[in-house]
Formats: C-alpha cells, structure tokens, sequence
C-alpha cells in the first residue's frame, strides 16, 4: 500500500534502554546502518534488542555486521532479506551461527545482490514502488525458482512490508535497451542509523563513507539515530552541506559515545579487529559463545558499562588521529602501522 | 636505525627491477603482484575485499599509479597509505576525490558504465568464468552456504573486465556451477530456461560485451578464449601443467601455455612488503631479503 508520509516528526530524545522497548518489537522489520562489520554499526541498540530479548526480527539490508552476528547468536533473526551474510571481512567472514541456523531452517534467507538491494533502498528512499536495474541477469539470484520468501508463502500480500514478487523481468520498454530486472522498493518499518553528530532537533550528520544510510533513513517509517554526541541544533546548520538526514525523518535520538563499537566511526574511533577476531573465534564453539554473551552481553549493567569493561588502554588505541579519521596506534596485523605523509602512488606519480 | 618510510621511498628506485629467484618470495605476494598486472594506468578499477583490495593497491603504486580505485562501500580515487580491511574501511577513503554510497558506486559508476576492471574473489568458478558465492549443493537446503553475492554478481556482470582470484582445487573448478551468483559468458536464460552465451542473454543492454578476462589462482593464471571457456595461460613457479590440470574438474586447455608465471621483481616485492601490507594483515610472513638487495636497503 502506498503510503503518505504526513507532517515533519518532532523527535525525541530518549535512553538507549527506552529506544529499544519503545521501537522494536517481536516480528519488526528493519534495517541497520554503517557497512559490515567495520563502519558505523548500531550496535549499541543491538545490543540492548538482544538483552530485552527481541525475536523473530526480520533484517532487510544490503549485509550482515556486529549487529546481525550479536542477534544470530540468541536467533533473534527469523527473515534475513540481504545480498551478502558475511559481517566482519578480514576479521570474520562468514557467520557462523546464521550458517547454523540456516541449516537448521529456523532461517528464511532471501538473496540479492549489493547493488539490487542498494538501488531498493534508493526506490524506497523516492517513494518509488519499484526500480529498474540490470544486474545479475542470467544469475540464480534471478532465477524463479529460488524466491524464499514466496517458497514460505510470504508474498500473499498480507504483510504489506514483502513485496508481492521477488522481482520481475521485463523487455526495457523506453529506448529497448535489452531485458531488465524490475526490483520492489524496500519499506522497512524501522531505520537504526548511528552517526557521529546529530543536532536535537534531529539533524544528522556522519563523516566518512555513506552506505545507503540516507536511502535508509528515507525508506522506513520510522528512524531512531544513535549518535556520538547531541550537539546544538545551530551547530549543524553552520555547514548543512555536511549534513546528510533531515531532522523530519527522525523519530529518536540516543546519545551513546562509543555506541558503534567494535565497528569504527570515522573521525571519532576506528574498528576494533582483535575483539571481531575474538567473536569470530568464540562463534565456532557454543561454550565459548555462551560465555562471551554472558560476560560481554549479559553482565555488563548498561553500554557504558561494557564500555568502561574494554580498558582505558583498548580506547586510547582506537581512538581516531584527527587528520585521517583512523587510528595509526591500533594493532591490527603482527607489526605496527608504518609512519606515513603521503601514499607512494601520489608521492611518487601524483593524481 | 630503521628507515623512515620517506628514506624508503627514496630506494625505490635503486631497487632492481629484475625476478627474483624461487625461494626468495612466498605465493601470496605472487599472486598480489601477478594480479596488479592485470591493471592499466587508465583503469577505473571496483574491486572487492582481501587479495584483490591488496592486488589493486600493489598497482597502484607499482604499473597503474593513475589507476582510479571505487570501493563499494562509496569511495571514489581512494589513495592509501595503510592496508584497508573493508571496503569502508577509513582508510580507503584516505585523499578520495569523493565520498558517496552505494548508490553512487554501483548506479553512478558502475550501471552508468565507467567501470572498466572489476576485481573479485569467489568460492567456485565454472569454466566460462560463472562464479559462485552462494552455496553448494541444494539451494534450499545446502551443504555449504556462504555469503553469498554482495557485489560480486553486479560488478563481475556490469565492469568491463573482471579478473578473478579464487583458490584452486578441484571441487571449485567445474564445468557448471550448483548456484551461478556472478554469471560468466555463458549463463541461463530464465525466459526460455536455456543455458545460452552472455552476449544473447545480454544483448541490447550495455553489457553484453563485459565479462571474466582473467583468472588468478595459488597455482596457475587463465584467461578466455573467443568462445568464453577458461584456458591455462600460466602455471606458478614450481608447478606443472599436470598438477594444475590434476585440481581442475573440467577438461582444462592447456594447448596455448606460455610456460611458468612471470616472477616478482625485487623492486615489487620491495613495494608490497614496506608500503602495500607491513602491518603483515594479509601477508603471513615477511621474508629476508637477498644480501645483495638487503645491502642497498640498510646501505
């Protein structure tokens, strides 16, 4: 059903523990921001969905991260709409508890593409119903036999929030540019965005690599940012080219610093890839996994808490150089980053 | 004392830019290097995370300085200094000419046609270069289930050339893949249900024309013929036709190889271990120098 979106939302401004009892709920759907595991992922609010004991979530997203591998190690994910179930790269590649359930089949795992799902998020962040996208003609991602979510006679209609088809294809009718792929918008319930500065009004603001966090924040009915810092309304408007979320989109705001760890949030602290190498490790074994969850998930009393847990020293090391928006002391590999000015290529050949 | 990394720079140069012999570099640095031959200096270049992320840095500051780099996490003409992890990694994003998202990395760039190399990895390849990231076995009810595509499907379809890095073994060398995530030049047409050439599935989009020109693996380097089947170009170092042939599952050509794989210099080697991955994140070991080549370094 098409839908109006109405007049501009007045945010509010509320703690973690309250964001998540107020917006999710069991069966939700929606869709986290930052990319894998490495940038701007909410895991604060993931955290706290999986203390509150959420479930039957279903994640519609373009791929996994700290969040989804946090709610597939309680099965907290029951419709996994995504292009890529992988969430820590070079620190963790596949998830092993979602690869689990999956076989298992307490999973519905609907496949697409990364750039089929961004260009659904971009469909629903216009309030187009559908988009048109030629990639991967000829792949099994397109192929009719392999919808899951019409296997699981979920595309009857009656959940306005599962397109009818998984895709359609069609002869290009305009210029008869070939076949092309028809691709239904996504229209989450919730949007989970967490950023590095937002004003109290609403407006929001990140640095660094954008995903579709936009596409995001536009195509869901609901948007709860998680933020660094709350900064003066006035003060995000001294450069609102900078700015990327409207404060009308915005139902929620939570201040919660370090509330994107162990992914980074550029300019503020990098990735954390010792403790993701650490979850991946403890993922493979359910003794080790209940014992992280228990000291890492269930002990800690609140997110500054689990924060105040990782050590003055952990922080200090992460924490971003204020010129590249990384950390130059955090150890990620055997030896320690090399000091450097200039990348080779430019020093040596230019732009 | 050690070198600063300007002092280091500065030896580039001096470095020779000669093979350098068996025993003196180990297989991950071949490959990193064997794959940052397959970039031109005019290159726009989509490439994927691990080996290819290190392969097109070791391009970019060995034969394609002006190469364009497009992360799909939204980075344009990123210029690093340190080994990103990710694709979103900030420090792939270092001296950008601009940040975006996915919209403009795989709308803007890659649909609109600008992407001239895509670099990817896979979990099984067949032999016109379709490329499995999904699963083995049934679909619904699989033996293995990965990550299935993220952008691999889009930009192995969409880039102009796509090369490939994938580990070799039999079971991932096939004559048809379980799941075909990425098409290769030939693919199923799912409105006739026919297995049929890209360039006919394709035709009258833009793409019709892109697809696999390479693939490099721990043992060997492939490339297309004008039917679209794979063929042994090169083997590495050590190996033979035979065993290469040995951990292939189809009827692998060899009749056109060159002989063995192109060595390292000592200048490449110098370049990826001190400025593409020190860090030793996706290299396991860094191995001595020569003498001769370690004189001119603490010289």
């Amino acid at each position: 059903m098409a839908r109006i979106r109405g007049k501009a939302k007045k945010a509010e401004i509320i703690t973690l523990e309250e964001a998540v009892k107020k917006y999710m709920h069991d069966g939700i759907q929606c869709a986290f921001s930052g990319f894998t595991g490495f940038n701007r992922n909410p895991m604060a609010f993931a955290w706290e969905t999986v203390r509150q004991g959420i479930k039957d979530i279903h994640v519609i997203d373009r791929h996994g991260s700290n969040c989804t591998w946090l709610l597939n190690t309680v099965g907290a994910i029951k419709i996994y709409e995504t292009d890529w179930m992988g969430w820590g790269e070079m620190a963790g590649k596949l998830d092993i508890n979602m690869e689990r359930i999956y076989k298992a089949g307490k999973m519905i795992l609907e496949d697409y593409s990364h750039g089929s799902m961004a260009m659904r998020f971009l469909a629903g962040a216009i309030g187009a119903p559908f988009i048109p996208y030629y990639a991967p003609l000829g792949s099994d991602l397109y192929n009719p036999d392999y919808d899951a979510l019409g296997r699981a006679g979920l595309r009857n209609g009656k959940n306005p929030r599962i397109a009818k088809k998984k895709f359609i294809q069609i002869e290009e009718p305009f210029f008869g540019d070939g076949e092309v792929i028809l691709l239904p918008a996504a229209r989450p319930e919730l949007a989970i965005i967490h950023v590095a500065q937002v004003g109290e009004k609403g407006t929001a603001r990140w640095r660094g690599i954008g995903t579709i966090d936009k596409e995001i924040a536009f195509a869901c009915d609901k948007v709860v940012i998680t933020a660094e810092e709350i900064v003066p309304e006035a003060e995000m408007r001294k450069e609102p080219e900078a700015n990327q979320i409207p404060f009308f989109t915005v139902d929620a705001i939570v201040e919660v610093p370090w509330g994107g760890f162990p992914s980074g949030v550029p300019f503020y602290y990098d990735y954390d890839a010792p403790f993701m190498r650490e979850m991946d490790k403890v993922s493979r074994n359910e003794e080790d996994l209940k014992k992280w969850l228990d000291e890492w998930v269930f002990s800690p009393k609140s997110w500054e808490d689990f924060i105040v847990k990782l050590g003055a020293k952990r922080l200090l090391d992460l924490k971003a150089d204020s010129t590249t928006g990384y950390s130059t002391r955090m150890r990620r590999g055997k030896n320690p980053a090399p000091r450097m000015k200039m990348p080779l290529s430019v020093a040596r050949s230019g732009y | 004392m050690a070198k600063t990394m300007e002092e280091l720079m500065e030896l580039i140069d001096r470095i020779p830019d000669e093979p350098a012999q068996n025993g003196e570099f180990i297989l991950p640095e071949l490959m990193a290097i064997a794959i940052a031959h397959e970039v031109r200096n005019d290159d726009i270049v989509f490439a994927g995370t691990g080996l290819p992320m290190v392969g097109i840095m070791a391009a970019n500051m060995l034969n394609a300085p002006n190469a364009v780099l497009i992360y799909e996490a939204g980075i344009c003409d990123g210029k690093t200094m340190h080994v990103p992890m990710s694709v979103s990694d900030q420090r792939a994003a270092n001296m950008s000419s601009c940040l975006g998202g996915l919209v403009d990395t795989f709308g803007y760039y890659l649909q609109q046609g600008f992407v001239t190399l895509g670099f990817l990895g896979g979990a099984a390849i067949d032999k016109y270069g379709g490329v499995n990231v999904t699963s083995i076995g049934d679909y619904y009810a699989p033996a293995h289930r990965f990550t299935g595509s993220g952008g691999n499907a889009d930009i192995g379809t969409m880039a102009k050339r796509t090369a490939f890095i994938i580990l070799q073994e039999k079971r991932r060398f096939l004559e048809r893949n379980d799941y075909t995530t990425t098409p290769g030049w030939w693919c199923w047409d799912f409105k006739t249900r026919e297995w049929k050439p890209k360039k006919e599935v394709w035709k009258g989009t833009p793409f019709a024309d892109c697809g696999p020109v390479a693939v490099v693996t721990n043992m060997a380097v492939y490339r297309f013929d004008e039917n679209g089947i794979m063929y042994l170009e090169t083997y590495h170092p050590g190996l033979t036709v035979e065993k290469v042939k040995d951990n292939c599952g189809f009827d692998l050509n060899v009749s056109v190889v060159k002989g063995e794989t192109r060595r390292p210099t000592y200048r490449e080697l110098f370049v990826v271990r001190e400025f593409v991955d020190p860090e030793l994140i996706f290299l396991p070991q860094k191995m001595e120098y020569p003498p001769e080549i370690k004189a001119i370094i603490e010289g």
